[in-house]
């Protein structure tokens, strides 16, 4: 390899301070992702010898990982103060790489996000053209194919093995392109669409097969149920919830990690609600210091169930996570997130937008914040009826 | 060429109203101005952006915009400026959108109501995406800001003042005054340039005037 690039992502990271992730290299100088990573770490290993350059770093870590006597797969991007200590709780390391180097010190993962979202949208059609995963039997189906499975709707009848995978594969294009650039990364968001875990964990069957970029997807697919999840952790349905959870639960936990520990965030873990297909928080128990805050949940909904109407729209049951607010009996505003069941039908829009408040952590800090609170109280007390339709349509967009 | 129509300057203003307090939230998360717990992860043009959950923070921002909004809209907003104070009110660094539209579209756009244009909605998204990710950055570029620091935030208005006043108060209870000479200028500024964006309906500067000394 000649030494060129080095020169390239020098400029990336310092003239332009870029956050450079593997993938992005791989997009921009079209290179295969592997070579994108190898470029990255000799980068940051030339750059720190040569001079103590402020460089930060992301380590994507892949391998199994024990939790309670449940084996599962964990795919985790961490900052590089953590990878040791991430590598430690592992129970085997199946890949270790460079994820981004960049000259801030990220306070979190969403950047690494963002900067992919572009580059990854303008190759949609062959985002992974560079990518070390690979399935032979995934082709684009023909328009003939794509007209009859649409005919199919929900659920996809059985048919012929070789067919499914392509299916699959097509259908997440189709529906969700927007899913595929996060791939790995959105599987750390804890979002709970099954396309995106489909992805996740195709990157990892191929993870485990770094060398031989070829991944044998169809021997699990005899086993296939409509659930494509179950393709490949091929157990009972309580690997699918578990594999969220434990995302979730790393996800928490790197995202814990990364905050400074005084804040002492307590993540709970989640337990399965049979009726539900998705993995339900707890609401956060109050915290005993004033500095520190509820965790945050993410916002999840589930239909758990739905029942015809006799005008035909359906109205469905859902749990959607609420915000209750009340001042307690220390004068502190206290949040509580919790799932309460309602009911909507499918024509309406999402929920209303719930009213949050957090533990008012100003409560113990400077009197200069006091005065400064007390001035924006006054000024907000007398405007809880103002609500400015446009800006408000923010928090009611999904 | 045209020009916008009236409520096409709605729709513009209600877009970099709507990005500006996406940024805000932003700024006061990436710069520390308050502690990280209040901030959650939300979703906007596509991408993870920290919003805080604080309502009396965030009914003080949206008050702001909506008064903002009207200035906006008429083109009479030079800049939207948030200003980080250090405990002696004394500015340590100005986050400076430089804002102006174009007085008139150029003939492809011949449609009235051109913002239902989809292509280019998208790619003004993109723009407003790139601004987003490069404010999560800035630490990169910026000196830390000392501990107990507070915000507010400053509009330009290109003609006099008192004109202004006016249309600015828009909301009861929520005066704007004219700000303070110390407030506006800051001593020895570093000047960092963040992000530049055009596109047809609007263009904007974001760059960043930094105290030299700030502890």
């Amino acid at each position: 390899m000649d030494e060129l690039y080095l020169d390239n992502i020098d400029e990336f990271v310092n003239d332009h301070d870029k956050i450079v992730t593997y993938k992005w290299l791989s997009l921009t100088l079209g290179i295969h992702v592997n070579t994108a990573k190898q470029m990255l770490f000799h980068y940051l290993d030339h750059k720190r010898k040569e001079s103590s350059a402020q460089l930060h770093a992301t380590y994507l870590v892949s391998g199994k990982f024990v939790d309670n006597g449940q084996t599962s797969h964990k795919v985790s991007v961490v900052r590089e103060e953590q990878l040791e200590d991430v590598k430690a709780k592992m129970s085997l390391i199946v890949s270790v790489h460079v994820y981004s180097v960049q000259k801030a010190l990220l306070k979190d993962s969403g950047p690494l996000y963002s900067v992919d979202y572009d580059a990854v949208k303008d190759n949609l059609k062959n985002c992974s053209k560079y990518s070390a995963i690979r399935c032979a039997t995934a082709v684009p189906m023909s328009s003939l194919e794509l007209q009859q499975a649409r005919e199919m709707h929900r659920p996809p009848s059985p048919e012929p093995e070789n067919k499914k995978p392509a299916m699959n594969g097509n259908g997440i294009l189709a529906s969700k392109p927007s899913a595929k650039p996060a791939k790995g990364i959105m599987g750390m968001f804890a979002n709970k669409s099954t396309p995106k875990n489909q992805d996740s964990g195709r990157e990892i069957k191929s993870e485990q097969k770094e060398d031989a970029p070829v991944v044998d997807a169809p021997k699990s697919r005899p086993a296939a149920k409509a659930n494509p999840m179950m393709n490949f952790f091929g157990s009972q349905p309580a690997s699918k919830q578990h594999f969220r959870k434990n995302k979730r639960i790393e996800d928490s936990d790197s995202e814990e990690d990364k905050m400074e520990k005084k804040k002492r965030r307590r993540i709970k873990l989640p337990e399965p609600d049979s009726s539900d297909e998705d993995v339900i928080p707890d609401s956060p128990p109050q915290m005993e210091t004033r500095e520190a805050s509820p965790s945050p949940k993410k916002e999840v909904e589930a239909v758990t169930h739905s029942y015809g109407n006799s005008d035909g729209k359906i109205r469905k049951r859902r749990r959607v996570l609420k915000s209750r607010t009340f001042v307690d009996e220390e004068g502190c505003i206290v949040t509580e997130k919790g799932y309460e069941s309602e009911s909507y039908s499918e024509t309406e829009d999402d929920f209303q937008p719930t009213k949050q408040a957090l533990r008012d952590p100003f409560k113990a800090s400077s009197s200069k914040d006091d005065e400064k609170k007390s001035q924006k109280k006054s000024s907000a007390s007398a405007n809880k009826g103002t609500k400015q339709a446009s800006i408000m349509g923010f928090f009611q967009k999904k | 060429c045209r020009r916008l129509t009236e409520q096409e300057y709605s729709m513009v203003a209600d877009i970099l109203c709507e990005f500006l307090e996406v940024a805000i939230h932003l700024i006061l998360y990436v710069r520390e101005v308050y502690p990280s717990g209040i901030f959650q992860k939300r979703k906007k043009y596509n991408v993870p952006v920290q919003m805080s959950c604080h309502p009396e923070l965030n009914q003080y921002i949206q008050d702001t915009l909506h008064c903002v909004k009207p200035l906006i809209e008429k083109n009479d907003a030079e800049k939207v400026v948030v200003v980080i104070m250090d405990k002696e009110h004394h500015p340590v660094e100005r986050f400076v959108f430089e804002i102006s539209q174009p007085p008139l579209l150029s003939i492809r756009f011949s449609s009235p109501l051109l913002i239902r244009n989809d292509t280019l909605l998208s790619h003004v998204e993109q723009l407003l995406r790139a601004f987003i990710l490069k404010i999560s950055v800035c630490d990169a570029v910026l000196n830390n800001n000392p501990p107990g620091c507070s915000f507010t935030v400053l509009v330009h208005t290109r003609d006099a003042a008192t004109r202004n006043m006016e249309k600015v108060q828009v909301i009861k209870d929520f005066p704007w005054i004219v700000a303070d000479e110390q407030e506006v200028h800051m001593q020895e500024p570093r000047l960092i340039p963040l992000k530049t964006m055009t596109s047809d309906i609007v263009k904007m500067q974001l760059y960043v005037e930094e105290r030299t000394q700030k502890t």
